[in-house]
This record gives structure tokens, C-alpha cells and sequence, in this order.
């Protein structure tokens, strides 16, 4: 009885030998098979790489009603450069009520640009100066004119650490197609992080996503924000760029703040 | 220097005079609604971002010295130069006044020879307009 037990366990593992070598023998050939046959080609990246004009030839210079608008006359040009339709839909922020007492006792002269403080996405890819982006394997860089900013955007996978708050926040992204698909978290409060024309604070929260794309010689770009702090829901506007003047490179900013703060003594405070 | 100071014009006659101020809202600081002209020697010009300023020594109706601080473009609309408008010359200044009571601000300026001959770049506009 013991020996038919222990001739039954040698053929069944005699089994799973040769099952496990069959298995192996396919497995390797199809691994070769895999092998043979040539890699895929990675997408092509789109070419964003350039400076680009954001002044009032490209899109509205920035204000209380562009780009974020309530209403817009049928025709009017939108920060897209094409003409607003006759159903319009507004693209004004919905504020939460934390964000609409933000914005009641906002007073102007507040505003940390007038120290200089630069101004933040969503505001900051709008304002009317030139940017530059230049693309490298493993990022992309945003140099802007306006306040000499930097804004570097991860492509290698990586994520931001408790250590990364600042005032650009953290940038990571992926090239989707056409486009360059970036996401920024990671910002610190700013007291106008939304916009500084109608007083609207950002967060800790604060989230911008960014998606840029060539239409022929333009450079489009959809800015969609969201911060829980301030915002019922998201945001967006959508905008051009057109190529700056050939050979044009960005200029120092070198913002003064005697020069910043100047105006402030003409402003009447809404609180004393 | 006298102040042919606060004669406060309609709208209208200044809307071509739109400042170029995207750093803030020129609103905010200044009546958009309304002009006011000033005469007075210029002292000093800022050239710098993120708006440049002209300043102009003058004297009110009272006689006592005041300062004109006019608020321009920045660096890149700023079409003024010390050589174009050299310390020491005298010159009227056409612009939207400054909303805080008593102080002595413009924005959106024009410049001219105090016998209203047009002065400088841009029939005294001082500022490129954008590309």
C-alpha cells in the first residue's frame, strides 16, 4: 500500500515537472515571439516650445470681466480670440460662502502685488506679457515675463512632497495626444490666488489644471480651477497666445517696489 | 510752477486716453470718468516694472510746492526717456486725476509744451501701445 502511495506521489510530481517545463517552453517562446516583433513607436510630442505673445493682440487684457465674465456681449472678443455667441454662458466663479465674505471685505490696497508678490495661475498665464515654454524629456518650463516666474512641470512621474508648497505650487503633467496635460496642487494661500480684479482669495486646496495645444501657428490653452476653500465647483476659461515677434527673448521683469506701491496712496481704503 | 489744476472734464473727452495698466485696476486708483491737467517741472522719471512714473514739481493754487506723481506703463509700454523728457523741462500734463482727496496723481497722461504744442513720442502719449 505504501509503495502504490509512493509510486502515485512520483508520477504526480513526475506530472508537474513536465507540465511546469511545457508551461516554460511556451512561455519562452512566446516571450521570444513578443521579442521578435518591433517596439511601438512612442507618440509624437506636441511642439509648444517657443515664446508666445499673452498681450492684447493675442486675447483682452486682463480685468474685472476678462477672463472671468458674467455676461458678454454677442461679438465681443473672448480670451480665445474668437467672438462671443449670442448664448453666452458665464464663466464667473460660483463662491461658496467663505469665498463671497472673502470678497465683501476684500479692500484693494490689501493686494500683495503691491509688494511685488507675483501673481499666481489662474491669473498668471493671462496676464498680457510674453511666456516662454521650452521642453525638456522630463519636464516642461514656463518662463514667464510677468514677475519673472518660473513654473516647472514634472514629466517623470514624480509627486509632490510636504515639503512643496509655495506660491507656484507643484506641477506635474503628460503629453496626451496633442496636448500637454498639467496639473498644479501645492499652493499657498493668496489672498488674491484667484484674481486680484474682483478680490478673490485661493488655498491650500487650490487645484489648476492646464491643457495647451497648437492650432496652426496659436497656442491654445484650457485653465480650469478648483478650490473647495472658495469655489462651489470648477472653473474654466479657455485662451490664445500668438507667436511673439521673432527673435524676441523675455525680458527682466525686475518688479520695484517703490514703483509697485506708488499707486496705492490714491486708492481710498475701505477701511480706515 | 502754477496748477492749472482739477478742471474736471466728461468722460467722453478722455476715452481715447485708456491707461494701460494691467498690473491693477487703474479704477481703483484713479476717475476714469474725468481729467485733470497740471503744469510743473519734471523732476524724476522711474522707468520700471510694473508701471513706470513721471513726477513733475508744481504748486497749487495757494501757491505751496506740491509733487505730481503720474502713473505710466511698465517698462516695455513706456515710450518716455530721460532723454526724451530731460529733467529740468516744464511741461502740462493732460490725464485722469486720482481718487484719494488731496493727493496729486494722474494716469494716462499727455504731455505737452506748457503753450500746448504736443511733446515727445506719440503726440505726447508717452506709452507704446501694446503689440
Amino acid at each position: 500500500m505504501t509503495a502504490a502511495i509512493s509510486r502515485f506521489s512520483g508520477l504526480r510530481r513526475a506530472a508537474i515537472v513536465a507540465g511546469a517545463l511545457i508551461v516554460m517552453a511556451i512561455g519562452g517562446h512566446a516571450v521570444r515571439v513578443l521579442k521578435a516583433q518591433p517596439e511601438a513607436a512612442p507618440p509624437p510630442i506636441p511642439d509648444l516650445a517657443g515664446v508666445w505673445d499673452g498681450g492684447r493682440r493675442s486675447h483682452p487684457t486682463n480685468s474685472a470681466t476678462s477672463p472671468w465674465a458674467k455676461t458678454m456681449a454677442e461679438g465681443a472678443t473672448l480670451p480665445d480670440g474668437t467672438p462671443a455667441g449670442k448664448n453666452y454662458v458665464s464663466n464667473f466663479p460660483e463662491l461658496n460662502e467663505r469665498g463671497l465674505a472673502f470678497q465683501k471685505i476684500f479692500d484693494e490696497p490689501l493686494s500683495p502685488k503691491y509688494d511685488c508678490q507675483p501673481s499666481t495661475p489662474p491669473a498668471l498665464p493671462y496676464d498680457p506679457f510674453p511666456v516662454e515654454i521650452v521642453q525638456w524629456p522630463d519636464r516642461v518650463l514656463f518662463r514667464y515675463e510677468k514677475d519673472d516666474q518660473l513654473r516647472t512641470v514634472w514629466l517623470d512621474g514624480r509627486q509632490p512632497t510636504a515639503r512643496d508648497y509655495g506660491v507656484q505650487g507643484f506641477s506635474v503633467g503628460r503629453y496626451e495626444g496633442n496636448a500637454l496635460v498639467m496639473e498644479t496642487t501645492n499652493y499657498v494661500f493668496d489672498i488674491t490666488g484667484f484674481d486680484d480684479y474682483n478680490g478673490i482669495p485661493s488655498s491650500q486646496q487650490k487645484k489648476v489644471r492646464e491643457r495647451y495645444w497648437r492650432e496652426g501657428e496659436q497656442l491654445k490653452a484650457t485653465v480650469t480651477v478648483e478650490d473647495p476653500m472658495f469655489l462651489r465647483k470648477p472653473t474654466s476659461y479657455t485662451m490664445r497666445y500668438l507667436p511673439a515677434p521673432k527673435g524676441y527673448k523675455l525680458k527682466a521683469f525686475d518688479c520695484d517696489p517703490e514703483a509697485a506701491r506708488l499707486s496705492v496712496q490714491f486708492i481710498t481704503p475701505r477701511y480706515k | 510752477m502754477k496748477v492749472f489744476a482739477a478742471s474736471l472734464v466728461a468722460a467722453g473727452l478722455v476715452a481715447a486716453a485708456a491707461p494701460l495698466l494691467a498690473h491693477h485696476s487703474a479704477a481703483a486708483a484713479y476717475d476714469e470718468t474725468k481729467k485733470v491737467e497740471a503744469q510743473g517741472t519734471v523732476t524724476r522719471l522711474l522707468v520700471k516694472n510694473p508701471h513706470s512714473w513721471i513726477f513733475l514739481e508744481s504748486t497749487d493754487d495757494k501757491g505751496q510746492k506740491i509733487e505730481w506723481q503720474i502713473e505710466m506703463g511698465g517698462v516695455t509700454s513706456m515710450a518716455w526717456t530721460k532723454e526724451a523728457l530731460p529733467i529740468g523741462t516744464v511741461v502740462k500734463a493732460v490725464g485722469h486725476p486720482s481718487r484719494a482727496p488731496g493727493s496729486h496723481g494722474m494716469t494716462a497722461a499727455i504731455f505737452s509744451k506748457p503753450d500746448g504744442t504736443p511733446l515727445g513720442p506719440r503726440g505726447g502719449r508717452g506709452e507704446y501701445v501694446p503689440r
